[in-house]
């Protein structure tokens, strides 16, 4: 116990000294690049903390340690702080107080629109949202989160209901043959490109197919059985095919992430790359 | 140097895969750790060599590009940075082009944001770009920053109506009316075409139902790739075209590259990324070979 | 073509000082001594009529254009439209487009205060001018009008959506009476509850807990209402069996419902002394905090089984994969498209998407969640069978039916 505890502070030493190097390093180079030496003293602590912050998070990797949590506590905090101070200023100040009070207005110098007694119903409503931190007010909130619920839900299902649905369904009626001209000309015309008529009619199968079989997949009020059964199953593989596909861009914008952190590590913190 | 590079990489990505493979082939356990290791080495030594292979524009992509080449200098165009700094690394080089060639091509450009975290990346963007690349193009002529404003789809379903219900004024406090760009606009209906990046909520989709689609507007978008496949199923109909991933982004920068000649020596992060990306691509198909090999052999040596 | 488009970006450079000049002069035509470019013919059949399907305050204005607009003497650049409230009244700009443009639609603001401001029920009076590189040479159409704009109550574009929404939500109501009046309806048996099932045994024979995780969303997500449905039947299961239950929470209205949920459930198993408060616990609203909690939890406990339904985001596969890497079954279902995918990898059994919901409907036969997902059984097959027609009204080249679902604004 005592001898990991002796570690622990000999790596913590070593990280706080590289920390110090890295930052005099940092700060000396941006100086020689014509910068005023308060600018280069903080420009290089900000660099230096975020390439620290970097690694910190990413030794989670190896396994859990302090540098992480630390890391970890820090992000939350800092969001956390920072979500509720743009919550503030976008919400209550930009958006309500200059419908309902001037003198609130110019206080925080934001345009004054004229009153507008409609803007108490959200100010009213947001209170008795808040109203659950407080075990015998509680049951007011449930009615703000009604109105929400509700508004919500009827401004959405017009929306998705015209967007995702009657659009989505009239995207799929395409023709399974595409520019048909015959069984000849189809095959001596062959060619792969992506707006050929062999590629554009395989797609518009692979839509229809699709949709059918997806679609059969998800009915539950018939048992998956012979016809039904085969055609579930084929459901199912083009669920899979497009949970694959799904899976490799996720990989793709990881991979996207990692490469942004890795440039700010070797361009901006090491100055090893341009 | 970028060939040298190339097989450099090759030469130890390989090796250690092959090492993988020999020691996954004698039954011995691999450590999750290895596969961090590997993937951290087929994105840094690429990177570092600065390996970047050749793009070729792809017909979703192509959509979007061509729209804004044949709209008519003087077109509005809006650009909405829907996302973060933590997306920015994949979405940044998107939002990066469409501002140059938007530029380039004589566009009025209107910036705005749903998300709290792009008014200050928008902010960025102007400094970094627009002032240093376009020093002829006027705030409130050419371009303007609206920012942004809370409320999600709730904003664009207000300045569907009317811009000035929503936003009096510009990020910097001037009144819409005093902006020369504003003159004769007034709904989204008024743009051209809209552009989202995003990858969030609310993002291109929100953009689609509640902007594209209810007020007939041509709508493009630029994703995270994790959110690509879920907006397929718009094109080409109620998205004219989509930039999906890093990839995209790869895409339309060299057909900006190809196209504009003053653009040849741009910086272009999306196709510089690409390196990096597909070698750690081939590392992850790798893994799913040995992984698979392992498996079966296990499977046999059980039964 | 190129030189047009320079010409007329010129025109535009020259901005305002131009269009007032050009302003002043009203006559039908007017011809100037710097005679370089001849007066172009006006155009032809200007039309105005009333938006359709809107609240008012806009105007539609076509024409023909101008028979040296890109053919006769190509002079023409493009045109302005002017508008007055009587014909020999003073004609205010209202528009501008280059050469080609053959159609308006004349939007002002509705509200009085605003310098757009363009009252319905008002006569309105429309020419075109048709305009050339000199500003000062250009020609007038004759004067359209009068011509009123007015709103309409009824959006006869929107007509396919109405139709959706009455048809959706009469079948949902009667379908959710019909299941309150107890109708029996047919839900198939998902072979994702008959794992729920083996899994609880499994955790039985091994003497380990079973851990459920609510996923992180609020208790008024229809995926968290699902899992609480599917949660009362593991608990009532894992009394009969007395077996371990952990629920740690993401949220603290959702815990307090889970709470409840269990409670029930082993009081309907006849064990209500066996409930203990600290099965169900509330952790942190914090994403990744709540994360490693769980997964410190998968690992010191080892739960047998561990089952994840609700609402999930970047956290599925980190979950996931330490269930996977501390060896226990895992089950999961949820509707967030973008993580099943994660789920499938490292789960034993997934829930896909509506299947989380039907499974829901299967065990609890709670009235309003199996009339709604009989009703959206309905409606896929009203796709299917839309699907169909679609295709072969297609391959027919009938595009008419396609034309029905077309929505104007």
């Amino acid at each position: 116990m005592e001898g990991s505890k002796r570690l622990s502070a000999i790596i913590l030493a070593v990280v706080i000294a590289l920390f110090l190097v890295s930052w005099i390093v940092k700060g000396l180079a941006i100086s020689d690049s014509g910068a005023a030496l308060w600018f280069s003293v903080r420009d290089a602590f900000f660099i230096t903390l975020a390439a620290f912050l970097t690694l910190a998070i990413l030794s989670f990797l190896y396994k859990d340690n302090p540098y992480y949590k630390f890391a970890e506590h820090l992000f939350v905090g800092v969001s956390a702080a920072y979500w509720m101070c743009v919550g503030f200023w976008s919400t209550i100040v930009g958006n309500l107080f200059p419908n309902i009070s001037e003198s609130l207005s110019g206080y925080f110098d934001v345009p004054y629109k004229g009153f507008n007694p409609f803007y108490f119903i959200p100010l009213i409503l947001g209170i008795m949202l808040l109203m659950r931190l407080s075990a015998r007010a509680g049951w007011m909130s449930r009615w703000a989160l009604a109105w929400i619920v509700g508004t919500t839900s009827g401004l959405n299902l017009i929306r998705y209901l015209r967007t995702d649905f009657i659009s989505q369904v009239s995207n799929t009626f395409v023709p399974l043959l595409v520019d048909w001209k015959g069984v000849g000309p189809f095959f001596s015309d062959l060619s792969l490109s992506a707006s050929g008529q062999f590629t554009m009619t395989l797609a518009n199968w692979v839509i229809f197919v699709g949709v059918f079989t997806g679609l059969i997949y998800f009915f539950f009020s018939k048992e998956h059985k012979g016809f039904f059964g085969a055609a579930s199953r084929v459901g199912i593989w083009v669920l899979m095919i497009t949970f694959g596909a799904s899976f490799g861009y996720t990989v793709m914008g990881r991979v996207s992430l990692l490469v942004g952190r890795l440039t700010y590590l070797f361009r901006d913190w090491l100055g090893l790359i341009s | 140097m970028s060939s040298v590079g190339l097989i450099i990489s090759l030469f130890i990505i390989g090796a250690g895969l092959l090492w993988l493979l020999i020691l996954s082939l004698t039954g011995r356990e691999v450590e999750r750790r290895i596969v961090f290791l590997f993937i951290g080495l087929a994105v840094s030594v690429p990177l570092l060599f600065n390996i970047t292979f050749s793009e070729r524009a792809t017909p979703i992509v192509l959509d979007v590009f061509d729209k804004l080449e044949d709209l008519p200098p003087g077109s509005k165009v809006l650009l909405s940075y829907d996302y973060g700094p933590s997306m920015a690394p994949e979405v940044e080089p998107m939002s990066n082009a469409f501002l140059r060639h938007s530029l380039a091509k004589g566009h009025k450009l209107y910036l705005m944001a749903l998300w709290a975290t792009g008014q200050s990346l928008v902010a960025t963007a102007v400094d970094s770009i627009i002032k240093r690349e376009f020093p002829d193009k006027v705030y409130g002529e050419d371009y303007v920053n609206i920012g942004f404003k809370a409320g999600g789809t709730g904003v664009l379903n207000v300045i569907i109506t009317d811009f000035r219900k929503m936003y009096l004024t510009d990020v910097d406090g001037l009144d819409l009316d005093s902006l020369f760009i504003f003159d004769g606009v007034k709904s989204l209906r008024d743009m051209d075409v809209l552009i989202s990046i995003g990858g969030g909520f609310p993002g291109v989709k929100e953009w689609v139902l509640f902007a594209g689609a209810p007020g007939n507007i041509p709508t493009a978008g630029g994703c995270a790739a994790v959110s690509a496949p879920l907006l397929y199923p718009y094109y080409p109909r109620q998205l004219l075209g989509l930039l999906g991933g890093i990839k995209g982004a790869a895409e339309y920068e060299s057909e900006l590259k190809k196209r504009y000649p003053r653009f040849e020596t741009m910086p272009t992060p999306g196709i510089k990324m690409m390196g990096p990306q597909t070698l750690a691509h081939l590392v992850v198909m790798a893994f799913i070979v040995i992984g698979n090999i392992s498996y079966f052999i296990s499977r046999r040596k059980r039964s | 073509m190129k030189l047009k488009t320079l010409i007329v970006l010129s025109c535009m450079l020259l901005g305002g000082s131009v269009f007032s000049a050009a302003q002043e002069v009203t006559d039908a035509t007017a011809l100037t001594d710097t005679a370089a470019v001849a007066a172009p013919r006006p155009i032809a059949d200007l039309f105005a009529r009333d938006s359709e399907n809107d609240h008012g305050h806009s105007l539609t204005l076509s024409w023909t254009i101008s028979p040296d607009d890109g053919a006769g003497q190509m002079n023409v650049i493009g045109y302005e439209l002017y508008r007055a409230l009587s014909p020999d009244g003073e004609f205010e700009l209202r528009g501008k487009f280059p050469f080609g443009a053959a159609s308006y639609i004349d939007v002002g603001a509705k509200e009085k205060e605003s310098s757009q401001y363009s009252p319905d029920h008002t006569d309105f009076y429309y020419k075109v001018r048709a305009l050339t590189s000199d500003p000062e040479v250009f020609t007038d159409s004759e004067i359209f009008g009068p011509v009123q704009s007015y709103g309409q109550w009824f959006n006869t574009g929107r007509i396919p959506v109405l139709v959706f929404v009455i048809g959706f939500l009469t079948t949902t109501v009667i379908l959710i009476r019909r299941a309150r009046g107890g109708a029996d309806l047919f839900v198939r048996r998902l072979p994702g509850i008959e794992a729920v099932d083996e899994a609880i045994g499994r955790a039985t024979e091994m003497g380990k807990p079973i851990l459920y995780v609510l996923g992180l969303g609020t208790a008024a997500d229809i995926a968290t209402i699902a899992s609480y449905t599917i949660l009362g039947r593991v608990a009532k299961k894992v009394a009969e069996y007395q077996t371990g239950l952990i629920v740690p929470c993401y949220d603290p209205v959702t815990m307090t419902v889970a709470q409840e949920t269990v409670k029930t459930a082993y009081a309907d198993a006849g064990r209500p002394d066996a409930y203990s408060e600290d099965m169900v616990y509330f952790v942190t609203q914090s994403q990744f905090a709540y994360v490693a909690a769980v997964n410190g939890t998968m690992l010191r406990e080892r739960p047998a089984t561990n089952i994840y339904m609700g609402k999930f985001f970047a956290e599925s596969l980190i979950l996931a994969e330490t269930g996977a890497f501390a060896g226990s079954i895992q089950i999961s279902g949820t509707d967030e498209i973008a993580q099943i995918p994660f789920f499938v990898v490292a789960c034993d059994y997934t829930l896909i998407g509506e299947e989380l919901y039907a499974a829901s409907a299967y065990l609890g036969r709670e009235p309003l969640l199996l009339g709604s997902l009989k009703a959206q059984d309905y409606a896929k097959a009203a796709v299917i069978l839309l699907a169909i027609i679609g295709f072969l009204t297609m391959n027919f080249g009938l595009e008419g039916f396609k034309e029905l679902f077309y929505i104007s604004n």
